[in-house]
């Protein structure tokens, strides 16, 4: 389509002169890069475990060898690769409950948003972290499982926020004006109230993704992963023992770094759109 | 008293090949003192009904039926015996006046004729009762020294008018009285008309002319293919006409007082006719057809029974074809139509709404029948949108009753919605919210039929939404469908709102401040264009409007609001030339009317904030 039709022409251009955004896409980009070069940026399967244990980092190993005779920098790009990918599925799962949910709720209203609140306030007084630790302490489930899991506890806080946008939304005249055309309610809250709040969506995806990504760190770090499985709180976690070592640097730090810059990048895109999509501030990106 | 009553008068003309059906069991009473007006368009078997009354019918005219004078039936008398009637009893004047003297004698001699073979009165003698009756009718006495050509239309109509009168008959059939004359004359001839009726004389009115009939008629009979269609006191004729041609007819009326477009009836004036056509056996059989007028020979079967102004008629039903409707006698009026005239289409009763304490709408009723035009006027907030949202089904009033079509209108949203939603549409007033940004012209205007008909081909749907959009005077071209809402200006947004209200064909527009952001040479056009839809589909319309010029010439009738209520609601021409409520009067003394220019400016110059725009109505009324 012809630039010149893009009703959001104007916000790239502001989003691009937003540091926040700058610095978190810049993060986020080159993480991802990472993920997807892995096969020809690291030198050794992540699994090998013939390498000489403890060997500082070389040529071949550029992050050095841990005590299990693997590869660190393999290892630590797999481990971002699973985090993330455990809060991408998160954020995804939870987002899309929390569209359903929250434009449900807010197109019926009534009892059907009546139930669904409730739940939604009966899931936010439960600590989530508390539930994944029990489910993966007893069950040992996949970390997609627990991905999922993750999700079902996690949407009422974007649901909220869609809904609260969502109720302003229903009576604007051109919703109004398909529902009088004839529109069922799948096709008015799929054609019209969907697409509107679109800038909400990346919101509460950022914020989603962010969060899911520490709780993988967290339960990873506390070992109630597969052992096997990598991933950058696994990767401290196995490192904290040989504190006394001169390996920090090379394998403590590398992935406390990762995993920072994972969470800042999240968290600068959330905050970037936030300022642009907020609907205290929407009347200035409107306009 | 005496009384003429015809009873089931039925003429038939015969001709080489066919029949022609002029007049179909006709009943009409005649009283001293009243005029009853018979009024249709050409063809209509007016004309044929007065000579019947006069026994003047041709040989070629089979007529069947009674016609009665005091209880006498006259039908049957011999050319001696109606002679013996003729002007003493009823005396008839007939159209084209200069048509019916003789040229070649002095117009006095020829109005004094009645006189001399009636009374065998002496020249001299009916020479002075033919002085006087001309002067009863205005003429100077001196004119009749004349002849007939050097007398102006309206003496001709005068001098007939006071042949007719001049043995003082009981009844009068004025065919066309004062056709081709000018308003003056017209109004003297109207004048002598009512007096007459009042001096004790029973007049039929034969005429087109439906403002001469609702000024003088105290009761009218509207006549189509020889049949009556409605019968009605005159003045209701243009103010609240009951069947739809009557509401046709009287829109075609140029009067000084109404102030709407012209509008029509839609269709070309047709003949009834009967051919014979040889069968198979041997026998002629006879097949009724209506034939068009001159212009158009299109003829069209009718059928064996059925309702003779059904192919013209907007709110037809199949049932129209087949079954033939009765004149049935219904609230002080008699309509000839199975839907029991026009139909109401909406119907608002007791409708309220209040937001917290203030109230946006009090109960108020509003009635809305097929094919008229109803205009709500009123000040910013004065519940005007309130209420077209309720209309349009798009808002629940807190109380009161809502019935489209006989039905309630929850049941019609529960069950019937996509039929609802076909049938009524609605341009919501501000354009550039009532659309989705993300859509695009061609999606905006394709939306209602993407909705109701999903299999529609592409073609179609493409052929359909060019059609909406040329209808409201917009471009076509393929870039234009593929522009986005905000790269529109304001008043071609509001057409491509209204093309979407338009594309399913709906029977029920319903419009808050349609024209509001266009220029006045397209609004003038896109108006036009819902008239003509009016004519030709039957087009119900209520239109919400502060513009009271507006109003003015698109309503049929007109509420006017204030601080939500329907502070009066009436036809159009007496709401504007004769209001009752005193905010209606402050509404037509707007400032900027022409003839009160000058206290405008005053005003203005007294800083009055009547020059602000008007704001926008709060945003709780059209929630």
């Amino acid at each position: 389509m012809d630039a010149r039709f893009d009703p959001h022409a104007g916000l790239w251009r502001r989003l691009l002169a937003d540091p926040w955004f700058v610095i978190g896409a810049s993060l986020a980009a080159v993480l991802a890069l990472l993920i997807l070069l892995s096969p020809w940026l690291s030198l050794h399967d992540p699994h090998d475990m013939s390498h000489v244990p403890f060997a500082p980092p070389s040529g071949s190993h550029w992050l050095g060898v841990n005590d299990g005779g693997m590869d660190m920098f393999a290892e630590l790009l797999a481990g971002l690769r699973n985090t993330l990918a455990f809060g991408l599925i998160t954020g995804t799962a939870g987002l899309a409950l929390g569209i359903l949910v929250g434009l449900t709720s807010a197109w019926f209203r009534g009892w059907a948003d009546q139930i669904l609140m409730r739940l939604a306030d009966l899931l936010l007084a439960i600590p989530a972290v508390m539930i994944l630790i029990l489910l993966a302490a007893f069950y040992r489930p996949s970390p997609w499982v627990l991905a999922l899991v993750l999700a079902l506890l996690a949407w009422p806080t974007s649901a909220r926020l869609i809904r609260s946008q969502a109720l302003g939304l229903r009576n604007q005249p051109h919703i109004a004006a398909a529902r009088q055309m004839g529109g069922s309610n799948a096709y008015v809250i799929g054609r019209h109230m969907m697409p509107e709040l679109f800038p909400l969506y990346l919101i509460a995806f950022a914020a989603k993704v962010r969060m899911a990504v520490f709780m993988e760190a967290s339960l990873s770090f506390l070992g109630l992963f597969d052992p096997t499985r990598k991933s950058l709180g696994r990767t401290i976690s196995d490192a904290l023992p040989f504190y006394y070592l001169d390996i920090w640097w090379y394998w403590m730090l590398p992935p406390i770094l990762l995993l920072t810059l994972l969470i800042m990048a999240f968290t600068f895109l959330a905050v970037s759109l936030e300022r642009f999509f907020d609907p205290r501030l929407r009347a200035a990106w409107a306009g | 008293m005496g009384r003429l009553s015809v009873r089931e008068l039925s003429v038939t003309y015969r001709a080489e090949d066919h029949r022609l059906t002029a007049l179909d069991r006709v009943d009409l009473d005649l009283h001293p003192g009243r005029v009853v007006a018979l009024v249709g368009e050409s063809g209509s078997g007016k004309s044929t009904l007065g000579k019947a009354l006069l026994g003047l019918l041709p040989d070629s005219a089979a007529v069947s039926g009674r016609i009665l004078l005091d209880e006498g039936d006259l039908s049957g008398l011999d050319e001696r015996r109606w002679n013996a009637l003729r002007w003493q009893k009823i005396s008839m004047l007939f159209q084209d006046a200069a048509g019916s003297l003789n040229p070649v004698h002095r117009v006095r001699d020829q109005v004094a004729e009645p006189v001399r073979m009636h009374r065998g009165l002496s020249s001299a003698d009916a020479g002075i009762r033919a002085d006087a009756a001309l002067a009863a009718v205005g003429l100077d006495p001196s004119l009749g020294t004349r002849f007939p050509h050097e007398l102006s239309g309206g003496e001709l109509q005068r001098a007939l008018l006071a042949m007719a009168m001049i043995l003082g008959p009981e009844f009068v059939v004025l065919d066309e009285p004062t056709a081709a004359l000018d308003s003056g004359t017209k109004g003297r001839i109207g004048r002598w008309i009512r007096q007459a009726a009042d001096a004790g004389t029973g007049i039929l009115l034969i005429t087109h002319d439906l403002e001469l009939a609702v000024a003088l008629a105290d009761e009218v009979h509207v006549l189509y293919l020889g049949q009556v269609l409605e019968t009605l006191p005159g003045p209701e004729l243009l103010t609240s006409p009951g069947h739809p041609y009557s509401l046709a007819s009287s829109r075609s009326v140029a009067g000084l007082d109404t102030h709407r477009d012209l509008g029509g009836v839609r269709g070309d004036a047709l003949y009834r006719v009967l051919h014979r056509h040889p069968g198979g056996n041997g026998e002629a059989a006879e097949h009724a057809h209506l034939v068009g007028s001159a212009l158009s020979h299109a003829e069209c079967h009718l059928p064996a029974r059925g309702c003779l102004f059904a192919p013209r008629c907007t709110q037809g039903v199949a049932e129209c074809s087949v079954e033939e409707p009765e004149l049935e006698e219904s609230h002080g009026r008699r309509i000839r139509c199975l839907r029991g005239g026009i139909v109401t289409e909406l119907r608002l009763q007791g409708v309220a709404k209040r937001y917290g304490e203030i109230h946006a709408l009090h109960p108020s009723d509003l009635e809305l029948r097929a094919g008229e035009t109803v205009c709500l006027v009123g000040e910013s907030g004065s519940g005007k949108t309130t209420l077209a949202l309720m209309a349009a089904g798009m808002l629940g009033p807190d109380q009161g009753e809502r019935i489209f079509r006989g039905r309630a209108m929850e049941s019609w949203l529960r069950q019937d919605r996509q039929f609802f939603a076909r049938h009524v549409g609605v341009v919501q007033q501000h354009p550039a919210r009532a659309v989705s940004h993300r859509f695009t012209v061609f999606e905006i205007v394709a939306e209602p039929l993407r909705i109701q008909e999903p299999r529609l081909g592409r073609e179609v749907l493409h052929e359909r939404v060019i059609g909406a959009l040329h209808d409201v005077n917009l471009a076509r071209e393929p870039e234009f469908l593929q522009r986005y809402p905000h790269e529109l200006n304001l008043g071609a947004l509001q057409r491509v709102c209204i093309a979407r209200a338009l594309i399913t064909g709906p029977s029920l527009l319903i419009a808050d401040e349609p024209t509001s952001a266009l220029d006045p040479g397209v609004q003038a056009k896109v108006l036009k264009r819902l008239l003509e839809l009016q004519i030709e589909k039957g087009l119900t319309l209520l239109m919400v409007t502060h513009d009271l010029g507006l109003a003015r010439k698109v309503a049929d009738r007109i509420g006017v609001m204030q601080a939500g209520f329907i502070v009066e609601i009436g036809p159009a021409v007496r709401v504007l030339n004769h209001p009752e409520h005193p905010y209606t009067r402050s509404l037509l003394r707007s400032p900027f009317r022409s003839e009160s220019a000058r206290p405008a400016r005053a005003a203005m110059e007294g800083g009055h904030s009547w020059t602000e725009p008007p704001s926008e109505e709060p945003c709780s009324s059209t929630n």
